[in-house]
Parts: C-alpha cells; structure tokens; sequence
C-alpha cells in the first residue's frame, strides 16, 4: 500500500512536527505543504505527531481515507 | 485499519452545543469519517465558528472555515441560540428561545467565560476579552496615548499588553501574584515576562490586586484604580483578564452541573453525552480542544482515540513567539539555553525533563516534543 498525505490548509498551525519527522515529504514555512512521498510509516508517523491534527492521509490505490 | 464501510451503521444525529473549535473539529471529523446523520450546531454567537487565539494577540480573529463550508456539507449552523436545559432522560436540549432539539448523540462544546471582578460592576470602559465581539469593542477603544489598564498577568493579560503597545497604547499590568505566571513557569521564568513587558514601555505592577475603581461612582468610567497596597494607576480603558470559568451554567439540574471530566474519547459519565474544549476540566488550550473534539466525533462514529501527544501551546508578544510543551508547573530545576529573546528553558523534575519553553526558537518545538513523548524514566539526565 502507497499512503499519500494531504495538508488541511486551515487546521494546520505551521508548529513544524511533520517535517521533522519526514522532510523529505513536508516543507514548513508559513504552514505545512507536501513536497515529496515517503515510507508509508513515515507518513503515519508525522500525520500521527500532527498536534493540530491537519495531516490526512490516504491510500493512494483506492484513494480512501486511512485511520492513523 | 479502518475503512468508510466498517463504520457504516444507521446515521445518528449530532446535537453540538457550542460554536467553538472543539465543535468544528468534530464536525470536521464526522464528516471526513462519513458521518451521513444531521447534524446541527448551536453557536452562541452571532459568528460561525472562529479561531479565537488572534483575539488577544491580534484583536481580531480567522474563520476556521469559509462560509459556504458548512452548507456544502449539509451541516446546520444555529447562530446566536443558547442552550438553556440538557434533559437527559428525553436526548434533547432546551433553547432559551424554548425551542426542543432532539439527540442521538450530543457533544458539549460551550466553552467557558472570562471571569469578572465584582469591583468593576457597571462600568462602561471595563472590558474582558473572550469573544469576538469582546475583541471589536477593545481595539475600537484603543488608539495612541490611550491609557489601559490590565487587570491580570497571564497569557490573555500578556498578549493585550503586546497588542496594545503596537496601537501606541499606554499599558500598565498589574498582577496580584509577586511573579507574572508564577504558577504556571515557577519565578525565574516569570519574571523573564515581567522584564520582557518593562523593555517595551509596559509599567508593571506586581503583588497587588485592585482594592477600588474611581470615582466611587455607580455606572462611571473608571478613571483611576488602587491597587491594595495604595498604589494608583490612572486609566481610560480597563481590561479584565483574571481568567475563565467553565461554561456549565445551562447544564444546572443534569449531572454535569458541577463540572465535566471526560475520558480519552471525550466520554461524560452521561451515555451518548461528549464534551470538548474549554468547557472540560484541564481541557484549556488550543491543541487539546482541537483533538478532544474530534476525538467526541471519532467516539461517536465508533473509532478508538487516538494516542496522546505531549500538549505544546504558543504564545505571541513583541514579534517573539513563545512556546511551552510539556508541563512547567511543579518544575524543580530550570537549565537555560540562550538569553534575551532566544532561548530554551529544560524543565526538570526529580531529574526528569517534563516541559521546555521555547522564546524565539520555533524550529526546536518538534523535537522536544518528541523528547517528551518517551517515557518518563527514559527522560531522566534527558
């Protein structure tokens, strides 16, 4: 399964966890955007460490949402 | 790992009572999740739901959501209706307008209210600040040379403070505790925001309340205020900002009069009755009444909570952004980083880091939450 995490533009507070824990797939300036795709436990990850909780994440094959 | 058709049931209808962010994050939830019932929002407000942290530090405030947001979503939004009853053996709540809502499932999400010194009882030019319309009545009264008076040194006092200097405003805080946010960072820390506030041109006056408001006259502006220790200080305008209590005063005669403790899922000890945000006991700050709320959503649609994180919340003064993860009271050693405006402060306790304040250094947020986030015994010599 391929994850792919999406940004709520308007829950997300820029505090910058995500892109600690995946820089390779967020860039925080003002707020959170995605750059790029990672291992998919890394994407649990970062969506889980959201403290604004802005990150969803999906399954990229059947494009529904998935529980992190 | 959960899919939209495991959580398929008969759609239940959502009662929210409270227009907040703990309300918009379970509407949010339930929707995403395909939550297909009705649900119905009770705004106390004449506002749709709004993010209230630029009320003290910007004196305005955001949307959380466009206004075609809720429509598109088919998600009723009752502006400027207040609860009056929960009736818990009928499900439904009782409007002041007398109007009966009915429930399947209902999260109470009415927040709290800024507390009030009967001392100020009547008086036009004393403000609090907790709503929007708090916010409009504050900046119109602020202009250069304005003389404010702040009645409380914690984060809302702090902000205003902030806030107002950038309107040219003349500032003075006064605090009741010798140490601003004593309580919360301990002394050494507290009285870093104490010099913060004095560097900008705050006067602040520390280790007394306000005893009396003159003229000693029913229904005038206050002009004066003395302080208990007779200290005076002159003002125009007055902001009252000592704090908030729970929302709870619709819910008289339900068992959730006395006050609301929730469980992970943001369970009350009433079957099919959540509670989010500021109205739940500890529940204060942005980030828990943001996860509550949706937790009460993930509940009601059958979804395990979600792991805990370590809470941050953020305050703004001067241009500094100022952040707190993890917890400071009860700290019994401060180690510092940096100094001025650019520094970390490691908490500890018994050897322990249990919280980090961050002044000027957003980028080390995320990794000092993560430090918090192992277990305690691993954090020791952290």
């Amino acid at each position: 399964m391929t994850l792919l995490p999406r940004v709520d533009e308007y829950a997300c507070c820029g505090h910058g966890d995500c892109a600690a824990i995946a820089p390779g797939v967020f860039r925080v300036d003002e707020i959170a955007v995605v750059t790029g795709s990672g291992p998919d436990d890394v994407v649990l990850e970062a969506a889980r460490a959201c403290p604004a909780m802005a990150i969803e994440v999906v399954d990229a094959d059947t494009g529904e949402p998935v529980d992190v | 790992m959960g899919t939209r058709a495991d959580h398929a049931r008969v759609p239940s209808s959502v009662l929210i009572i409270g227009g907040g962010l703990a309300a918009q994050r379970a509407v949010e939830t339930l929707r995403a999740r395909d939550h297909h019932g009705p649900i119905r929002v009770v705004c106390g407000e004449q506002e749709p739901p709004y993010d209230r942290p630029p009320l003290s530090k910007e004196l305005s405030a955001r949307p959380l959501r466009p206004p075609d947001w809720y429509a598109e979503r088919d998600v009723e939004l009752l502006l400027g209706s207040r609860a009056a009853r929960l009736e818990v053996g009928a499900r439904r709540v009782r409007l002041e307008d007398g109007e009966a809502l009915a429930y399947d499932e209902l999260i109470v999400a009415t927040g709290a209210r800024a507390r009030r010194l009967p001392t100020f009882a009547g008086r036009p030019n004393v403000h609090v600040l907790r709503t929007l319309a708090d916010a409009r009545r504050l900046r119109a009264a602020l202009a250069p040379g304005v003389r404010l008076a702040i009645v409380g040194a914690g984060f809302v006092g702090q902000e205003v403070a902030a806030t107002a200097r950038g309107l040219g405003a003349d500032v003075c805080l006064i605090e009741a505790a010798d140490v601003p946010l004593a309580h919360v960072l301990g002394p050494r820390l507290g009285g870093w925001f104490a010099d913060l506030h004095r560097g900008e041109g705050v006067s602040v006056e520390l280790g007394a309340a306000v005893a009396e408001a003159l003229p000693a006259v029913a229904g005038a502006p206050v002009s004066e205020l003395v302080l208990t220790d007779g200290r005076r200080v002159a003002a125009d305008v007055v902001l009252v900002a000592v704090g908030v209590a729970p929302e709870t005063r619709w819910l008289a005669g339900s068992p959730l009069a006395d006050g609301i403790s929730v469980d992970a899922g943001a369970r009350t000890a009433i079957p099919h009755v959540y509670a989010a945000g500021d109205v739940v006991r500890g529940c204060e700050h942005w980030e828990p009444a943001a996860r509550l709320g949706s937790a009460a959503a993930r509940s009601i649609l059958g979804l395990p909570a979600t792991p805990p994180l370590p809470e941050s919340f953020w305050s703004d003064q001067y241009g500094v952004r100022i952040q707190l993860v993890g917890e400071a009271a009860g700290a019994d050693a401060v180690e510092l980083d940096g100094a001025g405006r650019d520094f970390t402060a490691l908490l500890h306790r018994r050897g322990a880091l249990i919280g980090v304040l961050l002044v000027g250094r957003p980028r080390e947020l995320p990794h000092w939450r993560r430090q918090l986030a192992r277990p305690y015994e691993e954090r020791s010599a952290a």
